[in-house]
């Protein structure tokens, strides 16, 4: 297993529990991972009125029609399966008053269906799922190592290879197979609520070694962000009843989406903010309000702990009081490295789960509480096949060339005595894809970014790392990490400047419209010399046509 | 905007030292930030953990003028203001690796070896197909120690894990209390037996772990908790526990410690023997160990004693287990809750 959020645990505990040994790598302690910081909770139609189906329907409308609905099924028929599970496995989820498991309204859900720990249930369900790791012994965990490297050839996975961060030693993993679940790559984007670590490797290790990658042009901005530090706000919030405002006081959501109003599906409320600021109508920061004061203290405090502390702390401000400035920031990579619905990649041996891969549950829209379920269902999943898999092969051959030339590589990376620092370029990257390829696209600024992208591309050749020290090096793991971010935001452009359509949270300009007749069908990416190479997919269908998305 | 001076300590052990280093920045930034700046404009040699940047992955405690701090969750401000300066260094009790980077191999082992992990009970399987009933009762006792990042802020402030390398520390006892109060758990007993020995009284009640906890898991609290239910599920059983409970009832009885008859009752005879020496040292300092006359003002001793004894206060104060799922509450001790 290649990281250890919730997805990369629950695909090995699937393996361990299938009789197999299994390693896991990890640039984090798994108690790190960033699976920590969701917030809001995790969908499962658990309530009396609500079922699968309409579980299936919001989430395919939410995709804007991209999801997989094969996939989609499966992800909400195992929903509640998934949630007992973990609540067995010792989850801490907060409950109704007659003991059951409480529910709270989330965006884009025709009920409440999201089960959750107070805002931190990332948290919870990552302590319980650690938790029951900690129990087996037949897993080793490789806490603080880099995987730098994918080794494939002939189509098959042969195993990792890897850096000790504690040691600066570079060695080799042959595996049967190798399942990838490195989350999120956020950092591409300069505001961004991911985590520093959120640097999206085991995507561009995958692309690298021959795997597509799929959608990745859909990039999520979360509505609710603090400003200048990019810190989320859940979309919680507005489930307990929190609401927008621009600086003329004037619930505005009521004019984007008349019947649900703040709790549309997440890029329809971004736009609907950039818009409002856009047009002059944002408070002088740039930002409009989101307001909790109405709620009162006690609902504040209980329900909402976390950010309450998190813009006390972080904004200096009392959200039982005074309303918080929001402003959308990169939230999500709905694109990964492709898989079926069986978390199978297109090389023999490697499978993906979570945020790092694509099934495609989420299509061009993810909604809020679906990502913790898919990183625990397809976890499961992967982690199952992956097991299967590895019971009917031979061993992988990872050869000491194998290890020695990506540690090659490295060193000359490392030895290098002058050229660009990897912050200074990791900013050019940032700031390139944030004032370009943000929530509005258009085929001036994608061309434009291309071009930036390329030049940072052969800067990075000649990136310095000042650190000579062996020890625990995150200059680094910096430099290693800013050249797959460099991968990843190639082939996000690369999608975005192809897609002449509108859907989700891919909006260009140019094409406001989706266009079902040419675009009802997923990008995909090979890696080649010259950039990215792109084919398409066509999007299974099972019971929803699609229809104009109105909330 | 200030000039804000960073006392950095940088280097491997043997090799140490302090860099300073100026940075102008607002004084609201929070430390991590004014750390990162530093790598990415000044010296990308400085290695530290750090991740989420929100306190909730854990990872940059680190000591800020002497405390153990979230640097992401400590803004420069005030720390500067009180001290003229920020001197930054790694966190105690754990060997450095370099700079702010420490070895965290004992805090995750002291972690795992109190079974963070629920442990079946097979009187009372979990149900099928649905979750496990909870009492809101059971659900209060959940309020802090869910939020614990395992940041090992607690474990760094701790003066205990420093003079004893037995005691587990704060967050390990934290945890275990977690465990402890879940009705789904069946090692109640064992759990409790396992800490009742050592780890719980080594504990100094210096409450540093509730001040430096960025998440107020208070684990002092949480760890009289246990002791009180220790106390209450297992008696007496060894010296720790037998301290408690004879402290307080010998001062219930004559109102000041007649600490000749606490040493018998907490050592016995036998163990009274290996005091000899102490009180012979003591005697010779002039400090005789003799019975105390009668205190005045009895009536307000038995008065704060009554008040201790409410019900519903022993109810409200120390936590009862997850005791609704394996049968009835047991009644406190009287001396417990005083210990």
């Amino acid at each position: 297993m290649v990281g250890a959020g919730l997805a990369g645990q629950r695909a090995a505990l699937e393996a361990i529990r299938s009789g197999l040994d299994v390693g896991i790598l990890s640039k984090l302690h798994p108690l790190r991972s960033h699976s920590g910081a969701a917030q809001g909770g995790i969908n499962a139609a658990l309530g009396p009125q609500d079922s699968v189906k309409d579980h299936v329907y919001d989430t395919v409308k939410g995709s804007d029609y991209l999801a997989d609905q094969d996939a989609v099924e499966i992800l909400c028929r195992e929903a509640g399966p998934t949630v007992i599970e973990m609540e067995h496995f010792g989850t801490i989820f907060n409950r109704a008053p007659d003991g059951s498991l409480d529910r709270r309204a989330f965006g884009g859900a025709s009920y409440s269906r999201t089960i959750f720990a107070a805002d931190r249930t990332g948290l919870a369900l990552l302590q319980a799922l650690y938790e029951e790791i900690s129990r087996e012994t037949r897993v080793r965990i490789y806490e603080e190592w880099d995987a730098i490297r994918l080794v494939s050839r002939g189509g098959r996975v042969h195993g990792v290879v890897a850096l000790d961060r504690k040691t600066g030693t570079v060695e080799g993993f042959a595996a049967k197979s190798v399942v990838v679940a490195t989350g999120p790559a956020g950092r591409i984007y300069a505001r961004t609520t991911n985590s520093h670590a959120s640097t999206g490797d085991g995507g561009a290790l995958a692309y690298r070694a021959g795997a597509y990658l799929k959608d990745m042009e859909f990039v999520q901005f979360h509505p609710t962000a603090l400003p200048g530090s990019g810190i989320l706000i859940t979309e919680g919030a507005r489930g307990e009843g929190g609401i927008l405002r621009n600086k003329n006081g004037e619930r505005f959501m009521e004019r984007y989406a008349p019947h649900v109003k703040d709790l549309a599906s997440r890029d329809v409320v971004s736009r609907a903010i950039a818009t409002e600021v856009a047009e002059g109508r944002g408070f002088p920061d740039g930002t409009c309000h989101l307001e909790l004061m109405h709620l009162g203290r006690e609902k504040v405090e209980t329900k909402l702990q976390e950010i309450v502390g998190f813009c006390r702390n972080f904004a200096g401000i009392d959200p039982v009081t005074e309303p918080i400035p929001v402003y959308p920031a990169q939230h999500y990579m709905m694109g990964g490295i492709h898989t079926n619905p069986r978390g199978e990649t297109n090389l023999a041996g490697l499978y993906a789960a979570g945020e790092a891969a694509c099934v495609s549950v989420h299509g061009a829209n993810r909604l809020g509480a679906n990502s913790l379920l898919e990183t625990l269902v397809y976890g499961k999943i992967a982690g199952a096949n992956a097991a299967e898999f590895a019971r009917k092969t031979t061993a992988g051959e990872l050869t000491p060339e194998d290890v020695s030339t990506a540690e090659k590589e490295l060193h000359a990376l490392w030895e290098r005595r002058e050229g660009e620092p990897p912050a200074r370029l990791r900013n050019d990257l940032q700031s390139t894809m944030e004032a370009d390829v943000g929530i509005y696209r258009t085929p001036e600024q994608l061309e434009a970014a291309r071009r930036k992208l390329g030049e940072i591309r052969t800067r990075y050749a000649s990136c310095y790392v000042e650190d000579k020290s062996t020890v625990y090096n995150v200059n680094l793991t910096d430099a290693i990490e800013l050249g797959h971010m460099l991968d990843l935001a190639e082939v996000i452009v690369a999608g975005a400047l192809a897609r002449t359509e509108s859907r989700g949270a891919h909006v260009r300009r140019d094409f406001p419209r989706r266009d079902d007749a040419n675009w009802m069908k997923h990008t995909m990416a090979l890696w080649s010399p010259q950039g990215p190479v792109l084919s398409y997919l066509p999007v299974t269908v099972t019971e929803y046509a699609p229809k104009e998305r109105v909330y | 905007m200030p000039t804000i001076p960073f006392e950095v300590f940088r280097g491997s052990p043997g090799q140490t030292r302090f860099d300073t280093f100026s940075l102008d920045i607002p004084e609201h930034t929070p430390i991590l930030t004014a750390l990162l700046k530093i790598r990415d404009e000044i010296d990308p040699t400085l290695t530290l953990r750090y991740s989420c940047r929100q306190a909730i992955c854990g990872s940059c405690a680190m000591r800020i003028n002497g405390k153990s701090r979230l640097a992401c969750l400590t803004p420069v401000g005030p720390e500067f203001r009180a001290r003229g300066k920020l001197r930054i260094e790694p966190m105690a009790n754990q060997p450095v690796l370099r700079d702010l980077v420490v070895d965290q191999g004992p805090f995750w082992q002291r972690y795992h070896s109190i079974r963070p992990y629920l442990v079946p009970d097979p009187q009372h399987p979990l149900p099928v197909g649905k979750e496990s009933p909870m009492t809101p009762e059971q659900v209060a006792q959940f309020q802090e120690t869910p939020r614990c990042i395992a940041c090992a802020s607690c474990y760094s402030a701790c003066p205990a894990i420093a003079s004893d390398g037995d005691f587990l520390g704060p967050m390990a006892l934290a945890k275990l209390f977690r465990f402890v109060v879940d009705p789904r758990d069946g090692a109640f007993h064992e759990r409790l037996l396992g800490v009742q020995n050592q780890s719980l009284w080594l504990c100094l009640r210096c409450n540093l772990c509730v001040e430096s906890c960025p998440k107020d898991v208070r684990p002092a609290e949480r760890i009289h908790d246990l002791k009180w239910m220790a106390n209450q599920e297992l008696g007496a059983l060894e010296r720790g526990s037998r301290h408690a409970i004879k402290f307080a009832s010998n001062i219930r009885e004559g109102g000041l410690l007649n600490e000749m008859k606490l040493a018998r009752e907490t050592l016995g005879l036998v163990g009274m023997l290996g005091q000899i020496p102490k009180g012979i040292e003591l005697a010779r300092h002039g400090k005789s160990i003799r019975k105390h006359p009668p205190i005045q003002g009895r009536e307000e001793l038995d008065a704060i004693y009554r008040e201790l004894d409410r019900p519903e206060d022993l109810q409200h104060r120390p936590r009862v287990p997850g005791q609704g799922v394996k049968g009835p509450t047991q009644q406190p001790s009287k001396a417990g809750g005083a210990a």
